[in-house]
């Protein structure tokens, strides 16, 4: 079911940034959410609250954000106080039918864990735009589970602004949908940022994860650190996009960007793009990028050893993307994101 | 226990045949070595017993006490008692020892019908075999081989075969990367293993190891089949004299 108007606001191939994900075409046979409104679930922490408001229009614009302003006449807002901290996270859950916009201030000194359900049950299409605004010492632990039908089409975007001195460390672990784009655009505006963006995508049958980011420092001191590993098998296919845009004045920038794929089937695809643009001159920035199959050798030892090949290959994919989590503090949110791979191998 | 019946393998897509019309015998209880010239096929021959993908039998039959091996995928082959010491241990970052070494004995035990062995247990044979090996218990939690020294992973081969306890034992140049200390560890955990229901055969280039695991028997494996047979004094014999005069 197409979009009865402004059809051109969902991009094509032809938009580079989308040329690996057809949104536009896999709207097809999309039967709802298209024009309507998501209504998401919140479960807050003591001393946070929701309030609903207009839909903003933020300053940097993606697609998500184009298409949640166009859509959405209302967005839902936390204010995270000054110097808060809880050990309960907020969560968002619900995210299963059409647009949502949500706007997150974190305000000075203030932490806060944010886990986000993107789950969805039918062939519906879903965009969640979230606008994070951390100010400086601010602090987001953030970790996304997105698990589809093979025929949901879903945009899952987040808009973070930083200032000074803030920590950034976010997990994502997707299996995938019809179409699914998990993007992140990170604007360092004050220095000494301290991010940590790792996902992990595990695809099988012909389902589709496209992990986007771009990271714009524009400032000094900056540490950045990116993980993502993928592994894809059937028909599946897995997209990396990422991008670091160091600008002049971000000077002794430090960042490392790597991509890992693992194809286990011939039919499976991998795309991937990663970007360094770099103005400043004293900085230290690298990105590797590697896809490969499942080591024969290492297969036969296991097998010699009786364990059946497709425990084999299990094993040696979990203990693959495994390790894009073994900096996850929370122990109980790790285990949890184990599970949910463990059970899909 | 292990009959080999006029073997023919290649390997390449069929574009090297290195077993060729390869016949043995080793009887449950008894160890045999076999020794030879580079490129005879010594390798081939274990990786062919185990059923290592790339290895094509074209005649001859392989029969574990009675039943044939060849139409058996590698772990079958495993789970009915067969066990390759390898002479390269692999390396499997991200999977711990233990993890690994659970999941083979209970694979193991679930293909011939058994319980898995729980936890307890299993923690309780484990620390025991790996002091008898010298082995520390910070190695075990390691991912397999990673970052172990070349003795310290054939130690860990033995570790896992006294762990599996198979029926016959294929031992691919085990001594190869050992020092005196290693090798004498390493050959009282294959002695200990010795009995009457076991076979073991020894693929080896040197003597040495012979002198700790003494041999019933001695084989040359020459252009890819037995070229002469004796017993455990025909191997210092060879060490003297080379395998010339079995090209």
């Amino acid at each position: 079911m197409m979009p009865t108007h402004n059809i051109n606001l969902f991009p094509t191939r032809r938009d580079e940034n989308w040329k690996y994900s057809d949104l536009r075409s896999s709207l097809n046979q999309i039967s709802k959410g298209i024009e309507s409104i998501n209504e998401p679930f919140f479960t807050l922490p003591d001393g946070l609250t929701t309030e609903e408001v207009g839909c903003e229009c933020a300053s940097l614009k993606n697609i998500s954000s184009v298409l949640a302003e166009n859509y959405c006449h209302k967005a839902w807002k936390i204010d995270v106080p000054e110097s808060f901290e809880s050990d309960q996270p907020l969560v968002i859950s619900n995210l299963n039918c059409g647009h949502s916009q949500i706007i997150i201030n974190i305000n000075k000194g203030g932490k806060l864990s944010l886990v986000e359900y993107h789950e969805s049950q039918s062939n519906s299409f879903i965009n969640t735009n979230i606008i994070i605004n951390i100010m400086d010492k601010g602090e987001l632990d953030r970790i996304i589970f997105h698990d589809d039908t093979h025929e949901t089409v879903r945009i899952s975007s987040a808009i973070i602004n930083s200032e000074s001195d803030t920590r950034i460390t976010q997990n994502a672990i997707s299996f995938g949908g019809a179409l699914s784009r998990i993007e992140t655009i990170i604007t360092a505006n004050g220095e000494n940022l301290n991010a940590t963006i790792n996902g992990a995508y595990l695809l099988s049958e012909s389902r589709h994860c496209d992990m986007t980011s771009n990271i714009d420092l524009l400032k000094p001191n900056c540490y950045i650190r990116q993980l993502v590993k993928g592994v894809v098998k059937d028909k599946s296919n897995g997209v990396f996009q990422g991008k670091f845009h160091v600008h002049r004045p971000a000077q002794f920038t430090d960042a490392e960007m790597r991509h890992d794929a693992l194809m286990l089937s011939d039919t499976s695809k991998i795309r991937s793009k990663p970007e360094l643009e770099i103005y400043a001159d004293d900085v230290a920035c690298a990105h590797g990028n590697t896809i490969g199959q499942l080591d024969e050798d290492v297969l036969f030892y296991l097998r010699q050893r009786s364990i059946p090949l497709s425990e084999a290959e299990a094993m040696l994919t979990e203990a693959f993307v495994s390790d894009v989590f073994y900096s996850l503090k929370d122990n109980h949110l790790k285990e949890n994101i184990l599970t949910k791979i463990r059970g899909r191998l | 226990m292990l009959k080999i019946n006029n073997l023919f393998a290649n390997v390449d897509n069929g574009n090297k045949q290195i077993i060729h019309d390869l016949s043995l015998h080793i009887p449950a209880g008894e160890v045999h070595a076999v020794m030879g010239p580079n490129g005879a096929g010594k390798s081939t021959l274990s990786y062919v017993l185990t059923g290592k993908p790339g290895y094509e039998v074209t005649a001859g039959d392989v029969l574990l006490s009675g039943e044939s091996l060849l139409d058996l995928s590698p772990e079958e082959r495993a789970s009915k008692g067969m066990f390759l010491s390898f002479q390269y241990p692999i390396e499997i970052p991200g999977v711990p020892t233990m993890t690994f070494l659970k999941t083979a004995l209970n694979a193991q035990r679930r293909a011939n019908g058994l319980d898995e062995m729980g936890a307890p247990e299993f923690l309780k044979k484990s620390r025991a075999l790996a002091a008898d090996l010298k082995i520390k218990p910070e190695m075990l939690k390691r991912p397999l081989n990673v970052g172990f020294s070349g003795g310290e992973k054939k130690r860990m081969e033995i570790f896992q075969m006294m762990m599996l306890e198979p029926d016959f034992i294929l031992m691919d140049e085990t001594d190869s990367g050992l020092d005196v200390d290693a090798l004498r560890i390493v050959a009282e955990g294959v002695n200990k293993l010795r009995e009457p229901k076991r076979g073991i055969l020894i693929i080896t280039h040197y003597q040495r190891l012979l002198d700790y695991i003494v041999p019933d028997k001695v084989h040359v494996l020459s252009n890819g089949r037995i070229a002469a047979s004796g017993d455990a004094e025909f191997a210092k014999k060879l060490e003297a004299e080379g395998y010339d005069a079995y090209a």
